[in-house]
């Protein structure tokens, strides 16, 4: 992707804005270290923005640290644990995860001038400022507020030694001593999941998938997850079907790997008790021009999550310029600002009572569609986040509230 | 010798010119007055370049007549008619040289064509008479044209391949320069956007300077073939041009939050004044399509979250613009919460995960390449640049930095000397449109001044 490819999207002073910072960071080494180059959301984000960085002239690079299983055992159970999940972590667990990063500390090739060290995996990196000199920043992508104690308290000893945490919305931060910023993620308007597409492949993936447009289209897209509620999202349907005629789309990622992820598919399906207007979809992996199709496809979208990261899908939606009615979890709130850019719901009888208000009223529902695709355009897409980046990387070390550049 | 083959020459000969300048007489008398009928300034030249050369002319006329009736041989007849031809040919390619220079000069100084150019165009038509000339020339002396005709020919078709790029744009620079439509000084927009001040035209681009002060050579034919405003003149030039900064911010977490309305003003009471800033105009920045914009975060919070619409109500009906300073902002805020605490028992608490987070704006100024010298460029300028720019120099001054009014309207009446210009513009509540709705009203105000 060229970055002058925005311009019909962000217009061009945007653009313009861009490439005054990327003058300004002229001469500075910013290295990014995370735990793979292929995978995730972390890998996917720096895989669009470092060549896009080093188009508008930033000498961004990317390094990865290297890990053995049980290290990436130990990472997974302090991502669960971090996100509040009960996780039974052994001394044991903290070794191997030091053991490891000792080793990454003296393998990784560390030259910078800003090291933008990207999640729990290799954030005892810090330990050598010291010695590579720079400054240093740790980029939260999780949310933290219900961490389990024991590896917070074990990751704090690290985090303290940064010049600045990076969250992703004020709820996911924690109290600490040195600086921290809000950085919202983003989505890229260009990708196969977001750029436009045309009316006859929409037409052709409902197709495949036996849904009909005659009839209004309800979907949450998400992975079958009882932290994102589809059976609360089928209750809801169901009270709406009752007044509108309409269908029901659950859509998410196929979950032959994940135990769990079966089990909720099951009693999704079950729920639905072969009603021919819910539509449950397993979608493979790398399907993301589906993924597209189904929401520019849809009529109202819908997150009814119990907990959310920042909720992409909620941005994919909003771009789309679909309304939405989503639960005020995570990073929901700051994209649905209720009755501005969608609804805001807390249980199944407020969602269903939302999306009524929705189908009943096309007008209302086509202008916080259009509001949410300007909100998007203006706060959540990967220009607004370079942007950030580059700003990020200018204002560290200056304590100025209004720094001159 | 039979005297009469000389004499019968001779004054065939004399009667040959004395006709001849009879009728050179006659033709000046009726060329002067169609010319001063129609007020034609090249006849002078004409009749000036002529009138000396016509006496040769009319001379190798009376002889050449003469010969074809004498006795003399064929041969040399031939000889010296091929002589007198040759010479008259010779001349007539002068005295049309001669008026092809003296008419482009004339024509130049009606055109404002560069100089350049009429050297140019002179050279080129300097050479077609002299080629032709040669030609003639060589035809009278019996010497084949046919591979000389094919080679120029052949010539002038590589040159035109050569020249197939420049052509077009020099055809179209004498096309501009004889319409004077666009004059250098003038400022011009292009159907394609480009826009600027007119510095130079040439024979086959024209210059413009734009207002991020870049220097676009434009082709000439590209400026023939699309739609150009020509906004003519500059306008008034301000003593200090205008340079438009940019911002941009970042956000950044104090650490602090709030579950009710007594935390809220507890927190308030200690916070610095970037946080009532970010909370005052955060919801400004991001939203900029909603019209009007909440004004601030605590509104649809205590709204929304804590159920509270009266509270929601005033708060949101707090006037930013009435305040000249963020402390100022700040007091009256917290002064509305206590106000409506002490009329209340009830202090309901906000639900897990929708507290009231105060977070702190960063921000980060930058300069633009964008300079106004006069209210046009001015115009120019607002139309394209980005929103933030807007946004900083309309809300970020006043308010931020503490200047008591917007950038614009301190430029307008101190180096243009704009008062109504600038009170109109101060006097917009600016809280209350768009930023686009925001620049296209400033926009609209400039120009009505500017009509």
């Amino acid at each position: 992707m060229k970055i002058q490819d925005y311009i019909p999207i962000v217009g061009r002073s945007t653009i313009e804005e861009l490439y005054l910072l990327a003058e300004k960071l002229s001469g500075k080494v910013v290295l990014n270290v995370n735990s793979t180059l292929t995978g995730g959301g972390v890998a996917e984000i720096l895989n669009r923005m470092v060549p896009l960085l080093n188009q508008l002239g930033v000498d961004a690079r990317w390094e990865v640290i290297k890990g053995n299983d049980r290290f990436f055992q130990v990472t997974k159970k302090f991502h669960n644990a971090l996100h509040g999940l009960r996780e039974d972590i052994t001394p044991e667990d903290f070794d191997v995860f030091a053991d490891v990063s000792r080793k990454n500390i003296d393998e990784v090739k560390l030259n910078g001038d800003v090291f933008f060290i990207h999640d729990p995996q290799p954030i005892m990196l810090v330990n050598k400022r010291n010695e590579v000199g720079g400054k240093w920043l740790w980029r939260c992508h999780i949310d933290i507020s219900h961490a389990e104690e024991k590896v917070w308290r074990f990751l704090r000893d690290f985090v303290v030694k940064y010049d600045a945490a990076v969250f992703t919305a004020p709820s996911f931060s924690r109290e600490l001593p040195v600086r921290q910023f809000m950085i919202a993620p983003s989505i890229d308007p260009l990708s196969d999941k977001n750029r436009d597409l045309p009316t006859d492949t929409i037409e052709a993936i409902l197709a495949k998938y036996h849904i009909g447009n005659e009839k209004p289209i309800v979907t949450q897209i998400s992975r079958f997850d009882r932290l994102k509620d589809p059976v609360g999202v089928i209750q809801a349907f169901e009270q709406v079907r009752r007044s509108f005629d309409c269908q029901l789309i659950l859509a998410g990622g196929s979950a032959t790997d994940d135990p769990e992820s079966e089990e909720v598919l099951k009693e999704v399906e079950e729920r639905a008790g072969g009603n021919p207007d819910i539509h449950i979809l397993t979608i493979p992996p790398n399907s993301d021009m589906e993924i597209n199709a189904l929401q520019r496809a849809s009529t109202i979208i819908v997150q009814k999550s119990l907990r959310e990261g920042f909720g992409l899908t909620v941005t994919e939606a909003l771009w789309k310029a679909k309304p939405v009615v989503a639960t005020a979890v995570g990073g929901i709130p700051l994209q649905v600002r209720n009755k501005f850019t969608g609804l805001i719901s807390h249980g199944i009888e407020g969602t269903a009572y939302a999306i009524k208000q929705l189908l009943s009223n096309p007008e209302y529902a086509r202008s916080l569609g259009q509001n949410g695709r300007e909100h998007v355009k203006q706060n959540f897409l990967i220009t607004r986040h370079l942007a950030e980046y580059m700003l990020l990387f200018l204002a560290l070390g200056r304590q100025e509230e209004i720094i001159y550049l | 010798m039979n005297w009469l083959d000389i004499i019968i020459p001779l004054m065939v000969a004399l009667a040959s010119v004395v006709l001849a300048f009879w009728a050179r007489r006659v033709l000046f008398e009726a060329f002067t007055r169609w010319a001063q009928k129609v007020k034609w300034q090249g006849a002078n030249i004409v009749t000036e370049s002529t009138y000396g050369v016509f006496h040769l002319w009319l001379l190798l006329l009376g002889i050449y007549v003469a010969l074809r009736v004498s006795k003399l041989s064929s041969g040399l007849v031939t000889f010296l008619g091929q002589l007198f031809a040759s010479l008259f040919i010779i001349s007539l390619a002068l005295v049309v040289i001669n008026i092809t220079q003296r008419m482009l000069q004339l024509f130049s100084g009606k055109s404002r064509l560069p100089e350049a150019s009429i050297t140019v165009l002179y050279n080129i038509i300097r050479i077609a008479i002299a080629a032709v000339a040669i030609l003639i020339f060589l035809d009278i002396w019996g010497v084949p044209v046919t591979p000389i005709l094919v080679a120029i020919a052949a010539l002038i078709l590589v040159g035109l391949v050569a020249l197939r790029d420049t052509m077009p744009n020099l055809f179209a620079g004498f096309q501009l320069a004889g319409e004077g439509k666009i004059k250098e000084g003038d400022f011009i927009r292009l159907e394609s956007g480009e826009k600027g001040y007119v510095v130079e035209m040439n024979r086959s681009t024209t210059a413009i300077k734009t207002l991020s002060d870049e220097l676009l050579l434009i082709p000439n034919s590209k400026l023939i073939r699309t739609t150009v405003i020509n906004y003519g003149r500059p306008l008034k030039q301000a003593k200090q041009p205008f340079h438009f900064c940019s911002h941009l911010h970042l956000h950044e977490l104090t650490g602090l939050k709030a579950t009710n309305l007594r935390e809220l003003v507890n927190v308030l009471k200690n916070v610095p004044d970037s946080v009532i800033y970010y909370h005052t105009h955060n919801f400004l920045e991001e939203q900029q399509y909603l019209t009007p914009a909440p004004p601030n975060d605590f509104a649809p919070w205590v709204s929304d979250v804590l159920g509270d619409e009266i509270l929601g109500e005033k708060l949101a009906s707090i006037d930013t613009i009435a305040f000249p300073t963020l402390s100022s902002l700040k007091t009256r805020i917290v002064n509305v919460i206590e106000e409506h605490i002490g009329q209340s028992v009830d202090l309901r608490k906000a639900p897990e995960g929708r507290e009231f987070y105060f977070l702190k704006s960063l921000g980060v100024v930058t300069s633009t390449n964008y300079v106004a010298h006069d209210l046009r460029e001015f115009i120019e300028v607002l139309r394209q640049i980005p929103a933030n720019s807007l946004y900083f120099h309309i809300f970020e001054s006043r308010l931020r930095l503490s200047k008591g009014m917007n950038d614009f309207s301190i430029w307008l009446a101190d180096s243009l000397e704009e008062k109504d210009l600038a009170d109109a513009i101060a006097q917009l509540d600016p809280y209350h449109y768009t930023l686009e709705g925001l620049r296209s009203t400033v926009i609209q105000l400039i120009e009505k001044r500017i009509k």
